[in-house]
């Protein structure tokens, strides 16, 4: 989780965090702190559920910081079903662009940032929906990296299976019950296309390949740089993975990472696509 | 004497003399037919060699040292030599060579599978090599298995078909014993029954001693992952990981109720990546010793780390 927690309207940013529930009024409750949080931070804060919106300003309504927030027009509430229709596949890039502008007008109004807590459990009921939300997951992950935006995505275990939820939570730098072994996003330290915490073994190996796909890692000429800083496993069918990713790609993908045993496995396997880079 | 394909001889000496009377006469040919002709022995045993050759004589000397650390990692060094020789244009190649006494003392099990794999792994170069043992400190059973691998004998009589020779294929899957580590004899300091490969890994962090080097630590941590992946995938429960730690060393055991692996090779070869893993040749790679064990309650993979002798 970020520590980096600078005084004032910072500090509530570059916060990106994926929260698997399987009570919805659990996930309420930590909605309400999240989105208190901001309010706290200077944030205009926005809260996007099931229902219809007076029933969602009700929700918040029992936390009196949110309620003092609604009162004075820092909270904001969508109904997910208003907003979408049933079935819809999101659209990443121009999901990303709607946050971005109500960031900016949010800024415009004088608030620090935007904050949202959203349950998109109704959005990710079919393989293509949760393919197009992965996707647009890492991509408002990336963004949420550069900008003075925060996030906390909600999804029911119950109702989506720990698999679905596993593929959406490993796209977030961070995630509460998400059942994710390693998480592949877009705070990475010095400018890489991404970076990679956790362990990579048996647990993802279903979901690593996914997660690469998803991921559109941006190439720099020929070569993809990984921030594996918080990277703590790495088994070789996971190296042998990445390496038919770039192969796949033509790419050249250059890992960061701290562990030594990442550049034995390459040499040993002679995974001439892969690069081990030690990270300081 | 076959001009093509590996042939592979033991050579049994008792004495410096017995040793050179075959040794030399094997270089010298190899000299004279302008092959490749190399030599990796002990430093000592070397010298001995070199000694008795002409000063011209252009043998090639390895460090048996770094050759012979692990078997997998001779077994990969090896092909690479010879597979350079080959695209160079070399038509036959010669290696005389003898297994340090300190890996057979300690670990002769991965090296008896060794001496019966590279029958395989070598079959395609057209190599002549000579394995030799000294009769005077070589183990009876380890003479046994040097009688069961070698297709060869050479004397300096001759070179013989050796009649009790047994086809990899066989030897591989014949059970084998595993002699005990002085530290099984103790209480494990950790049992895991079933465990993800994350706990496995856990566990062996966990009670890894101080004095072990970190690097040798990873490197256990990274074998005991992908062989508890091995048993949980290809295996069949229970999986049972023990874990013990002693000054300078672990050993880990991982039991599984299934057969072992199909391929006789498995460990000392890679398999093919479109086939699969090679967690079994990763750790036969990078452990200090494996051990590799069948018997009716199912298959067992020891994975050592530091001196476990």
């Amino acid at each position: 989780m970020p520590t980096e927690q600078e005084r004032g309207p910072r500090s509530a940013a570059r916060d990106h965090v994926c929260r698997g529930y399987r009570r919805r009024g659990g996930f309420v409750a930590h909605a309400q702190e999240f989105l208190a949080e901001g309010l706290a931070a200077g944030e205009r804060v926005l809260y996007v559920a099931p229902g219809d919106e007076t029933a969602l300003a009700g929700q918040l309504r029992a936390d009196e910081r949110c309620d003092e927030g609604l009162a004075r027009g820092a909270v904001q509430v969508a109904s997910v079903d208003a907003t979408y229709a049933t079935g819809d596949v999101v659209d990443p890039a121009g999901q990303v662009e709607r946050y971005a502008a109500a960031t900016s007008e949010a800024l415009a109004a004088g608030f620090t940032g935007l904050r949202v807590a959203a349950d998109a459990t109704s959005l990710v009921r079919t393989a293509a929906q949760v393919d197009a939300f992965a996707r647009y997951e890492n991509l408002v992950d990336h963004y949420m990296a550069a900008h003075p935006m925060s996030a906390m995505c909600g999804y029911d275990v119950g109702e989506l299976g720990g698999e679905v939820v596993a593929e959406l939570a490993c796209m977030h730098p961070r995630a509460v019950e998400g059942g994710t072994p390693f998480h592949l996003h877009g705070h990475a330290r010095d400018g890489s296309a991404a970076a990679l915490d956790g362990d990579l073994d048996l647990d993802s190996r279903r979901l690593w390949p996914l997660a690469l796909e998803r991921a559109g890692l941006r190439s720099e000429g020929s070569t993809i740089v990984i921030d594996a800083t918080g990277l703590a496993f790495a088994d070789h069918r996971s190296l042998v993975a990445l390496a038919t990713y770039a192969e796949q790609h033509a790419v050249t993908v250059v890992l960061r990472t701290r562990l030594a045993t990442p550049a034995r496995l390459v040499e040993l396997l002679d995974l001439t696509s892969v690069r081990v880079e030690r990270a300081a | 004497m076959s001009a093509r394909g590996y042939d592979h001889a033991a050579v049994h000496y008792g004495g410096d003399q017995e040793l050179l009377a075959v040794a030399v006469p094997f270089l010298e040919g190899g000299l004279a037919a302008g092959e490749p002709t190399l030599v990796s022995m002990e430093p000592e045993r070397a010298e001995l060699v070199r000694d008795a050759l002409p000063p011209s004589a252009r043998v090639e000397y390895l460090s048996t040292s770094d050759l012979y650390a692990r078997p997998a990692a001779a077994i990969k060094s090896y092909r690479e030599l010879l597979a350079g020789f080959v695209a160079g244009g070399a038509a036959g190649i010669r290696i005389f060579g003898e297994i340090p006494s300190a890996a057979i003392d300690t670990s002769w099990d991965w090296w008896a599978r060794y001496e019966s794999a590279v029958n395989h792994a070598y079959g395609e170069f057209p190599l002549r090599s000579m394995c030799a043992y000294d009769t005077r400190t070589t183990p009876r059973h380890v003479l046994d298995d040097v009688a069961r691998t070698h297709p060869f004998v050479a004397t300096a009589g001759g070179h013989h078909t050796n009649t009790g020779y047994v086809d990899p294929l066989s030897f591989l899957t014949d059970p084998r014993p595993m002699t005990r580590l002085p530290i099984e004899g103790t209480a494990p300091r950790a049992e895991l029954a079933d465990p993800r490969p994350s706990d496995a890994r856990r566990a062996v962090l966990a009670t890894a001693p101080v004095d072990l080097p970190a690097a040798e630590v990873d490197d256990l941590v990274l074998a005991v992952s992908e062989i508890v992946d091995n048993a949980l995938r290809h295996g069949r429960p229970p999986v049972r990981v023990r874990i013990w730690a002693g000054a300078g060393q672990m050993v880990v055991s991982v039991h599984d109720a299934g057969p072992g692996p199909a391929d006789p090779f498995a460990g000392l070869l890679p398999a093919d990546r479109v086939v699969g893993g090679r967690g079994l040749w990763i750790a036969h790679q990078i452990c200090s010793e494996v051990t590799l064990h069948r018997d009716e309650t199912g298959f067992t993979a020891r994975l050592a780390a530091g001196r476990p002798w």
